[in-house]
């Protein structure tokens, strides 16, 4: 896999070598999908591209967006439920940063903040009627639940460039990482300007049998159901009938 | 080796899986239980969604519970009549409970509801049966004492719709066994269990069913109300994973084989005591995460997603 990476990254070197003393911004990624089959344990995406001169690179990957339910627990009569709930509009399921610097040393907040750069940048709209404080602390429990599921991250200073031309960085996805249709943008910065910008869809998906068993139990439900019980009664009579011989 | 279960939308160790289907059927085998309201708290604790380890857990149940209702259809120990009373009870109840679940999965509580109703069915049960085996053996130490009558005539005699059921040589009315097996089919549909360890102390007890008939009659029920319950989790939630439940079905119908041999040569009241202590423990395992101070007390919840 490594040297796979290598080799990529040595290809990449040489055909775009040409391209960097021009302005322009390219990039690309070691797979065009993320495929999640039955041996799936998370995976890993190299992102490589030339800069074309000087410059600093933050890369955003945003994933699909729904909406997700932040919920409260609350302590009563001694035991913790659930209470109160927060409902975030159309929030990624998935948000991962990555720079070539502190962002602080790329661009102004007010820059970064246009362009939408940075966890607490993350737009979450809520119709909730909740004071704008309470608000607030549900926000943050998004942000921080999803960093612990591994699915935001900011990790600055991942981004490495080459001789002022060349940048690769890895974009982890976790095990448990939705599926849908990721954006990943790539701003690049100059003297604190941001001079030019690409993105890329990315498709997260189930293959093979992972897809057709989720698939088949979410489109054809009763049929699924019926399934599910003729195999696991074929089943336990199969292993009655055998142990009962041996 | 990880393998990623396509509903549950995890990746876990198919070894762990197999091996925890191994020690729970190993447990049910050596004493005659069906093992659910063991798996569907462990599955749990190892980060399966509760609504999956529920859903997936009725159906493994199907399997562990179909060539033991064969066996005993076969010996003619099924009292048919009482066992489709129950079934009709049975998949009233748990129609009722996966509209419950539904219900309560879409308002956040089904997680609560489902540890609730855990702790106090394996507290009720657990205490029960150590109870009644430390009274058997001082019993068994002193047998001069006064024996417990077994059947006692109570106001639910007193019910009407009274009907024969000759192959338990009872004549009570038929509301008993409904009830009974409406409030299991909803047990079944909420906690992912086949509810044996309630059916069968409320058949002895209540009913006043011989024993002989007991095992072969709950079991015909539970094969069928969890067959409901699977089907009806399929079209209700989506929250039955085929990939999950043939792992632990492979794994406990070895475990059961082992663990009935080893059961064979165990006396009755130390089986008993033995059963009702690893109940205990699963119920304060599941009391503790609902008393103890969560780590951070906000989560995340999708909407029409898991928990």
């Amino acid at each position: 896999m490594i040297l796979f990476r290598s080799f990529l990254f040595i290809l990449f070197l040489l055909t775009f070598s040409s391209l960097a003393q021009s302005q322009r911004l390219a990039v690309d990624l070691s797979s065009s999908e993320v495929e999640i089959s039955t041996g799936f344990n998370g995976a890993e995406l190299l992102l490589f591209g030339a800069t074309g001169g000087y410059g600093d690179i933050v890369v955003t990957v945003v994933g699909p967006r729904r909406d997700e339910v932040v919920r409260r627990k609350e302590r009563i009569a001694g035991i913790w439920v659930n209470g109160s709930s927060v409902t975030f509009k159309s929030a990624p399921a998935y948000y991962r940063i990555a720079a070539s610097k502190p962002l602080d040393d790329i661009a102004s907040s007010d820059i970064l903040d246009q362009l939408r750069i940075g966890v607490a940048e993350i737009d979450l709209v809520t119709q909730s009627p909740r004071p704008a404080r309470e608000i607030l602390n549900f926000r943050e429990a998004l942000i921080r639940n999803k960093k612990r599921l591994l699915l935001y991250s900011e990790d600055i200073s991942d981004i490495k460039i080459i001789r002022d031309l060349l940048f690769r960085s890895t974009i982890p996805f976790p095990a448990n990482v939705p599926t849908g249709d990721y954006e990943v943008n790539v701003h690049l910065f100059k003297n604190g300007k941001p001079v030019s910008q690409m993105t890329t869809s990315l498709p997260v998906r189930k293959v093979g049998l992972e897809a057709r068993l989720y698939n088949f139990a979410h489109d054809q439900a009763p049929w699924y159901g019926a399934i599910a019980i003729v195999i696991a009664l074929v089943a336990g009579w199969l292993a009655g009938v055998i142990f009962r011989r041996t | 080796m990880q393998i990623y279960l396509p509903i549950a939308e995890m990746s876990l160790d198919a070894l762990l899986l197999l091996g925890l289907g191994g020690m729970v059927g190993f447990l049910s085998g050596m004493f005659g239980v069906g093992g659910g309201f063991l798996m569907t708290p462990l599955l749990i604790f190892i980060g399966v969604p509760p609504a999956v380890a529920v859903g997936t857990e009725a159906n493994q149940v199907v399997a562990a519970s179909v060539s033991g209702a064969l066996a005993h259809w076969r010996r003619k120990n099924v009292d048919i009549r009482m066992g489709l009373i129950l079934l009709i009870g049975g998949l009233v109840g748990s129609s009722l409970g996966v509209w419950l679940f539904t219900f309560l999965r879409s308002i956040g509580q089904i997680d609560s509801v489902i540890a609730i109703s855990y702790v106090l069915f394996l507290g009720i049960i657990g205490i029960l049966m150590v109870v009644e085996s430390a009274r058997a053996w001082c019993r068994a130490r002193n047998p001069s004492a006064p024996r417990r009558k077994l059947h006692y005539h109570t106001w639910l005699h007193g019910l009407p719709f009274k009907m024969r059921f000759r192959r338990s040589k009872l004549y009570i009315s038929a509301l008993l066994p409904l009830g009974i097996g409406i409030i299991v089919g909803i047990l079944a549909a909420i906690m992912g269990v086949g509810g044996g360890f309630v059916m069968v102390p409320a058949m002895i007890y209540l009913l006043g069913m011989p024993t002989s008939v007991v095992v072969g009659t709950s079991l015909f029920q539970i094969v069928f109300v969890t067959a409901n319950v699977t089907f009806l989790q399929s079209v209700n939630n989506q929250t039955v994973d085929i990939v999950l439940a043939m792992l632990l079905v492979i794994g406990s119908v070895v475990g059961a084989q082992i663990g009935a041999r080893v059961g064979e040569r165990l006396r009755g009241e130390e089986v008993r005591v033995a059963l009702g202590l690893i109940v205990l423990v699963v119920c304060a395992r599941v009391a503790w995460t609902l008393v103890s101070t969560p780590d951070d007390v906000f989560s995340l919840g999708q909407i029409g997603g898991h928990g």
